[in-house]
């Protein structure tokens, strides 16, 4: 009985924890298939759980919260996409500079709100939604559907994105122009207004995903609160191969990666709790350094497009 | 008859090298158009523009007596201008179909794509035209010759009331050609006006029935099927006899080859027996080629750029391997390499270090593997003294000189290496007059004059007609891969130039 406690508790934590990663990455996924790597995600999923936090303290809604989240964080990718895209800086270095940027600006307005003492802020957070039947199958009906919304936006996005990437004529222009700008501009495609487009969704869902933070996960907000997920996002995107649905299947084996601790600790395992901390990081690595086998990046990932003269 | 299209007045530069210099172009309804030029004439950048690829700096563009402004391929394909690109604007990962597909906004309002509905339009159009693909593989896989006709059917696809073809020809089999021909032919009748690029003369002669060449950015002639013939079309592309005037290219009367003085050939060092190269995609580069040279020969390789010439001087010079065939090198090849920075000179190393890179082959400059720098140092300033280089000092960055310098740089150290075999690839491009002269002077002097048996054997491979006519013993015209020699009795710019443009040789 106590073991299938925590396994239950074990599943619930991998999709609580992965669901943000899902979010994010996914966003991700859709702006490097257009040919453009966003290392600024962090500094959107952070504005997104400031912007989802002040506003739901605003309006007392943790829905509206929610989606002022995903406004701050496609305004952050906003930024990205002007310098990155409009005038063609390095996409790694304008990437790390928006993550810094995002991170150091949410932390001085949070400052300047609520003062340094620290206190912590408490939040509405998000109902959970019960799916009717789904919910009552045993061992995995609440763990997987007993969530807040946001998690069925992720298993709803996995199939929508997929389906808007291969086999939509904006999705198959979208891959052109993220594999081969010069072809698709030459087919008439505007590269650039893709890219940028892409760009913004990406920013949208790591908003999203950051609301969530502190909408649904924690219900507070703290500064760098986001806590590397930008970066592990990143990582997620290559081990589902630009795939939406591996993608989110990547994302909550992260998730998973992360609960272990719970599940261990739960089976009294006198492991040190800070190897398991370090887990999704080691996992990440492994990862970037060619789990992921043989690579099937976008062809003209990460290079400013029209090049210049 | 009302014409279709009018370009007028074109100019446009790239950086500070002017690719049209005022290029006019008037294609009609219902003809094939030839446009002929040689390798940087201007012909791609001109059909780019009218295509919607590259935005000119002046001129005018009329299609159907309106004047347009082509911001991007969209708006040329928009106006109905469909263009066949030189360098195949395909995406590699997708299929055929997909590439078929991309840009086509059928099916329904909401973007889904309709494959089925695209597989069954390029069906019909594949048996209408008898340009048959595999729609379902993905295009990285297929030969260049499968890819072109993609690239054709793409332009079809959407109807083109003015079709544009840059190089067409050039990677297909002569039955292909044929056949794309007769397409071209069924479109013009039907209406559609059809400009087409290629370099050989005689397929554009078979085709056209109008034709603009443009020589150095501007038109120079203009004339229907009537009105010129090969000869007038080849004057026109390489300039005549004016083109021979050009300063500091000494023109001399071209022996044949010349050895020691009595009738015993001198000794072969280097030949390549019937090598041959693939590109990525697979498609030959070098097809079949042989080659002797011998010692104290001059052999010059003419022809267009892009026929081979860089997979033909990278196995002479021994940085590459051939995929079938022999190459006989000896021991040290001396190498003048195109790109002086990056192939010849290291942009950060000193003068010094430069010429080390190459001295140190030789056992007076190393004792085993410590270098002599002493020897080295006095050796580099001989050579900056003798071959002029304009330095403040030896130990200053090779990149600190004018490109004419380094080239001088590059020539020394190479000619004073060069004891067998020395091979350049187009040394004098990109130099003023002066460097070149002086460039064409040393290399006369090292290879052509003197003991006999103390002279390299050289190859000169030059997109330069002018370079190979004033210091070549021997011509070979390489086109598509293939080497053919010119009897000495066609070593005249229109001799080799007509072989250069896949004329006849008889």
């Amino acid at each position: 009985m106590f073991e299938a406690l925590a396994w239950v508790a074990f599943l619930e934590a991998s999709v609580r924890l992965g669901v943000p990663l899902a979010l994010a990455a996914l966003g991700e996924t859709i702006t490097e298939r257009s040919g453009v790597i966003n290392i600024g995600l962090e500094g959107s999923i952070i504005a997104g759980a400031l912007g989802g936090a002040l506003g739901a303290l605003a309006t007392g809604s943790a829905g509206t919260g929610i989606l002022l989240g995903g406004v701050a964080g496609m305004a952050v990718a906003g930024v990205f996409a002007a310098l990155a895209i409009g005038l063609g800086t390095d996409q790694i270095i304008t990437g790390t500079a928006v993550t810094l940027g995002g991170l150091g600006v949410t932390g001085a307005v949070y400052q300047a709100r609520f003062g340094v003492t620290g206190t912590a802020l408490s939040l509405p957070t998000l109902d959970r939604w019960s799916v009717p039947v789904l919910s009552d199958i045993p061992m995995l009906g609440s763990p997987l559907f007993d969530q807040p919304p946001t998690t069925y936006l992720v298993y709803a996005l996995g199939p929508i994105l997929w389906y808007w990437l291969f086999r939509t004529s904006w999705g198959l222009e979208l891959r052109a122009a993220g594999e081969a700008p010069d072809a698709a501009r030459a087919a008439g495609v505007r590269v650039l207004k893709v890219r940028a487009v892409a760009a913004l969704f990406g920013g949208l869902l790591a908003g999203v995903a950051g609301a969530h933070l502190a909408l649904a996960h924690t219900g507070t907000f703290a500064e760098n609160m986001s806590a590397g997920r930008g970066f592990i996002a990143i990582a997620v995107v290559v081990l589902g191969r630009w795939h939406p649905g591996w993608v989110v299947v990547a994302a909550m084996f992260f998730g998973a990666a992360s609960a272990l601790q719970f599940l261990l600790q739960a089976f009294g395992l006198d492991v040190p709790y800070q190897l398991f901390l370090a887990l999704p990081y080691v996992l990440t690595l492994a990862a970037l350094a060619g789990w992921v086998g043989r690579a099937t990046a976008p062809a003209a990932l990460a290079l400013p497009w029209p090049r210049r003269r | 008859m009302p014409a279709c299209a009018r370009l007028v007045g074109v100019e446009k530069w790239f950086g500070s090298v002017r690719a049209l210099a005022g290029a006019d172009l008037t294609l009609e309804a219902g003809r094939i158009h030839g446009v002929l030029g040689e390798n940087g004439a201007g012909k791609s950048t001109l059909l780019g523009i009218l295509g919607g690829l590259i935005a000119p700096d002046s001129g005018t563009i009329e299609i159907e007596g309106a004047a347009v402004r082509l911001g991007s391929p969209g708006d040329a394909w928009t106006r109905g201008v469909g263009l066949v690109h030189q360098h195949f604007a395909l995406v590699p990962t997708f299929t055929v179909l997909e590439n078929l597909s991309l840009g086509r906004r059928g099916g329904s309002r909401v973007g889904r794509l309709d494959l089925r509905r695209v597989r069954e339009r390029v069906q019909a159009l594949s048996e209408r035209t008898g340009l048959s693909v595999t729609l379902d593989a993905p295009v990285s896989s297929l030969g260049v010759g499968e890819r072109q006709r993609v690239e054709i059917l793409k332009a079809l696809l959407r109807d083109p009331k003015i079709l544009v073809l840059d190089e067409p020809t050039a990677v297909l089999a002569p039955s292909e050609v044929e056949r794309l021909f007769d397409l071209l032919r069924d479109l013009a009748s039907s209406g559609t006006s059809v400009a087409l690029v290629a370099h050989k003369l005689d397929e554009v002669l078979a085709v056209a029935q109008d034709f603009t060449v443009l020589r150095e950015g501007r038109t120079v002639l203009k004339g229907s099927r009537a009105e010129v013939d090969a000869v007038s079309l080849t004057r026109a592309m390489i300039g005549g006899d004016e083109g021979a005037a050009r300063p500091g290219i000494t023109r001399k009367v071209v022996q044949p080859v010349r050895t020691s003085g009595d009738a015993v050939p001198s000794e072969v060092v280097a030949s390549l027996v019937d090598v041959s190269t693939r590109d990525e995609a697979g498609g030959l580069f070098l097809r079949g080629v042989g080659l002797e040279v011998r010692r104290g020969e001059l052999v010059g390789i003419a022809g267009v750029g892009g026929n081979g010439q860089r997979e033909l001087a990278l196995i002479l010079a021994g940085r590459r391997r051939p995929d079938a065939g022999v190459a006989h090198l000896p021991d040290e090849v001396a190498f003048i390499p195109q790109d002086r920075i990056g192939q010849g000179l290291i942009a950060d190393f000193s003068l010094v270090e430069n010429a080390a890179l190459t001295l140190q082959r030789s056992s007076a400059f190393r004792t085993g593997p410590i270098l002599r720098w002493g020897a080295i140092r006095s050796a580099a300033r001989d050579l900056i003294r003798e071959y002029d280089v304009r330095a403040s000092g030896a130990s200053v960055p090779a990149r600190s000189l004018s490109g004419g310098n380094q080239q001088r740089l590059v020539v020394a150290r190479e000619l004073r290496v060069a004891r067998d075999l020395l091979v350049a690839e187009n040394p004098t491009r990109g130099l003023d007059v002066m460097s070149a002269a002086f460039v064409h002077a040393s290399i006369r002097a090292r290879v052509l004059e003197g003991d006999a048996a103390t002279r390299p054997g050289m190859v000169l491979i030059s997109t330069d007609l002018d370079e190979i006519l004033a210091l070549a013993t021997r011509i070979l015209v390489i086109s598509r891969g293939r080497l053919s020699p010119v009897a000495p009795d066609l070593h005249t710019r229109e001799g080799v130039g007509t072989l250069m443009v896949g004329g006849s040789s008889a």
